[in-house]
């Protein structure tokens, strides 16, 4: 059974890697069912377009911030699931883009994929991320009067949590 | 070539309320406090009874659960990242130990699971009890259904409490397998409570879901179609109202799911009184799955030895709460703490729905549509 | 309607607390017990603890244990408990227990640090068999199914 799948999900990443040669920088499929695709930030509408429309992830399950400071990057992260597809029902697509950690910036997917608008606001107020394109980039969750640096960054602290 | 013109029914591009001078609208703020399900802030535009518009604004209970989970180990994180949604704490517990048994390769035992799997649907029984008592019940002023409901739920209350020592906040699942076996007279006391609790099933249909002033409230109001559902990414039983038959122990089962026979109970009109039979059906093929569950108990042992260290890597873990199906990215870098958890969880997920369905509509509808889609402030804001 | 008044004849499902208090299972995650005579001091529970509500104190009456060198014994800071019980669990000589002792509040602050002598005293409804048969905790052990009787 895993070998079955694991040759379905190669066969995704061969596809993406035929539609979009320079974009894709590395793939990775850790266990079944799990693709991580590494991407040009640039690419991100027309590859996420591509996968909307041509491999069938319709929706989009969440975006994740990730802090890299030794590499100084910010990784934001995309899981794309679909609903329709049934062959690849179980599968979740994550599109990996690299951003610089001064000025994060990035294409906002809204267009393509309308669930990332609540998703996008809180990266960008926790990571400090800017979307461009997002009709309404603006707090979420923090406070409104918060001021301060984007709280989920590594260098943030606050002395009450302890020692990491 | 970049952008793709959106379809003509989307939800309004910004939902930022700005004063304006027009004379008819007025805006009103629904909360921040407690209307009953948690603090959240709805601030509307309302012209006479009509809802025009209205901005979800979220972010009163948010704790920085994402960034304090870096902080605790593995195993203290459980305790901290249950208590978003207290109430249906076994699914966030166990959503967040899939990833770490993965990247630790350490494999639950089958008895392990199946308590997993009892408790888990024990717990979305609760849930959906506490749904139906107040979101569903209280708000549309239906005071009765509540208290039945919480009567109900106090009784597997108690059951949870002999399995686990503790009525609500579990953290019944570190990384291994489930902390503690079931308790000498668990099976008959449970079995009992099963039959007693269809006996009321009946009740509850009688009293809420087939009671023509409730019925006349919830159908035909706040329709989601099918396309919408999906286009917008939502889950858990507002996805299953729309017509999309996908839950997460269909598709990819965790626990003891892929050996049991349970249905998914799917509606195809979309409205808010379909999302309220899908949790109601919801309760009945729980109530199915746990019996079978008990009587399919294998034996063994239930919990293996965990690593105190998560290895370097990153895993995803999914499972179906009541809400909603919840993903969890744990990261982890050689140490004993996590250096990065992500929850997608679903009331967050459900969240670009509300703004969605509820335009143009009274204001009588709005705590309807609230309590159809089951948001709960606390697993969404974190 | 007919759902209302067959109900007017049933018993009420309210229990008049403080006079009548409930039954309470086996395996309660009340306040913890302290065994003075197995603890090593290891400090397993206080790293496990996700409120870090332990430290640790030496014992009141100054007297060496031969099991734990470096004299030391936990305090627990009731204010910050959320009775994860976990300490209990992973403690590797079974030296804390649960106990079915839970009307905790005091009217002082203070009062709610519980030294080492102050847990080790038995609630005063008896002996409180741990859930866990024999003298080892559970870190990691893998569990029998409970058809034995408990062992102290």
């Amino acid at each position: 059974m895993s070998t079955q799948n694991l040759s379905r999900d190669e066969e995704l990443v061969n596809k993406l890697k035929a539609r979009f040669p320079e974009a894709i920088k590395a793939s990775k499929i850790e266990e079944t069912r799990r693709i991580l695709v590494s991407f040009e930030k640039e690419k991100l509408l027309e590859l996420a377009t591509y996968v909307r429309d041509e491999l069938g992830f319709d929706h989009l399950i969440g975006i994740a911030g990730v802090d890299d400071p030794t590499h100084k990057l910010i990784k934001v992260l995309y899981f794309a699931g679909s609903f329709t597809k049934k062959e690849i029902e179980d599968i979740i697509l994550i599109l990996e883009a690299e951003l610089d950690r001064t000025t994060p910036v990035i294409a906002s997917a809204v267009s393509v994929w309308p669930s990332a608008h609540f998703h996008e606001r809180e990266t960008f107020e926790m990571f400090g991320v800017k979307f461009e394109g997002h009709p309404d980039l603006r707090k979420l969750l923090t406070l409104d009067n918060w001021e301060g640096p984007p709280p989920m960054l590594k260098d943030v602290k606050f002395p009450e949590m302890g020692q990491r | 070539m970049s952008t793709t013109t959106p379809p003509a029914q989307t939800p309004p591009a910004s939902m930022r309320i700005t004063p304006s001078n027009e004379p008819s609208t007025m805006d009103v703020s629904v909360g921040p406090q407690h209307p009953g399900s948690g603090h959240v802030r709805l601030l509307m535009r309302v012209d006479g009874d009509y809802i025009v518009s209205i901005d979800p604004d979220v972010g009163y209970v948010h704790r920085g659960c994402e960034k304090i989970a870096e902080y605790r180990t593995a195993v203290s994180n459980i305790p901290h990242l249950e208590r978003p949604c207290i109430i249906d704490a076994i699914h966030l517990n166990w959503g967040y130990v899939i990833p770490i048994e993965k990247l630790q390769g350490v494999v639950v035992p089958p008895r392990g699971q199946y308590i997993s799997t009892i408790a888990a649907e024990m717990n979305r029984i609760m849930s959906h009890l506490y749904w139906l008592a107040i979101n569903a019940g209280v708000f549309s002023g239906h005071t009765t259904i509540f208290m039945y409901a919480f009567g109900d739920r106090d009784l597997f209350i108690e059951l949870a409490e002999m399995l686990t020592g503790a009525r609500l906040t579990y953290s019944f699942l570190p990384p291994g397998g489930p902390r503690r076996d079931l308790p000498a007279e668990f099976q008959k006391r449970l079995t009992k409570l099963l039959d007693y609790f269809e006996r009321r099933l009946v009740e509850y249909d009688r009293i809420f879901f087939s009671n023509p002033l409730v019925v006349a409230r919830a159908k035909g109001i706040g329709v989601l179609t099918k396309a919408e559902a999906i286009r917008l990414g939502v889950t858990g039983p507002v996805l299953r109202g729309s017509g999309v038959g996908y839950d997460v122990r269909r598709v990819e089962p965790y626990g003891a799911y892929a050996d049991l026979e349970f249905d998914i109970p799917t509606f195809e009109e979309g409205d808010s009184y379909a999302r309220f039979m899908v949790r109601f059906e919801e309760m009945k093929q729980s109530i199915r799955i746990i019996r079978q569950a008990l009587d399919q108990l294998p034996k063994g042992p239930i919990a293996r030895k965990a690593p105190l260290i998560i290895p370097e890597g990153e895993a995803v873990g999914r499972v179906e709460s009541a809400r909603g199906e919840i993903t969890y990215l744990v990261m982890g870098d050689n140490s004993d703490k996590p250096s990065r958890v992500k929850i997608m969880n679903g009331s967050f997920r459900n969240l670009i729905a509300m703004p969605y369905l509820i335009r143009n509509v009274h204001i009588a509808d709005m705590p309807i549509i609230y309590g159809g889609i089951d948001y709960w402030p606390v697993e969404a804001d974190r | 309607m007919y759902e209302g008044i067959k109900h007017i004849f049933k018993r009420t499902f309210t229990m008049k607390y403080p006079y009548q208090k409930p039954l309470l299972p086996k395996g309660f995650r009340g306040r913890h017990i302290l065994y003075m005579e197995k603890c090593t001091g290891c400090g397993i529970c206080a790293w496990i603890c996700p409120e870090r509500c332990i430290s640790f104190v030496p014992p009141a009456d100054g007297k060496e244990r031969p099991q734990n060198p470096e004299n030391r014994f936990p305090q627990y800071w009731y204010a910050r408990c959320c009775f994860c019980h976990y300490c209990t669990d992973y403690c590797p000589t079974g030296a804390l227990d649960y106990s079915p002792d839970y009307e905790l509040a005091e009217y002082d602050r203070e009062l709610l640090v519980w030294s080492p002598e102050r847990l080790a005293r038995i609630p005063k409804n008896g002996t409180y068999h741990s859930v866990f048969h024999g003298n080892k905790g559970s870190m990691g052990v893998t569990f029998e199914p409970v058809e034995k009787e408990p062992k102290t």
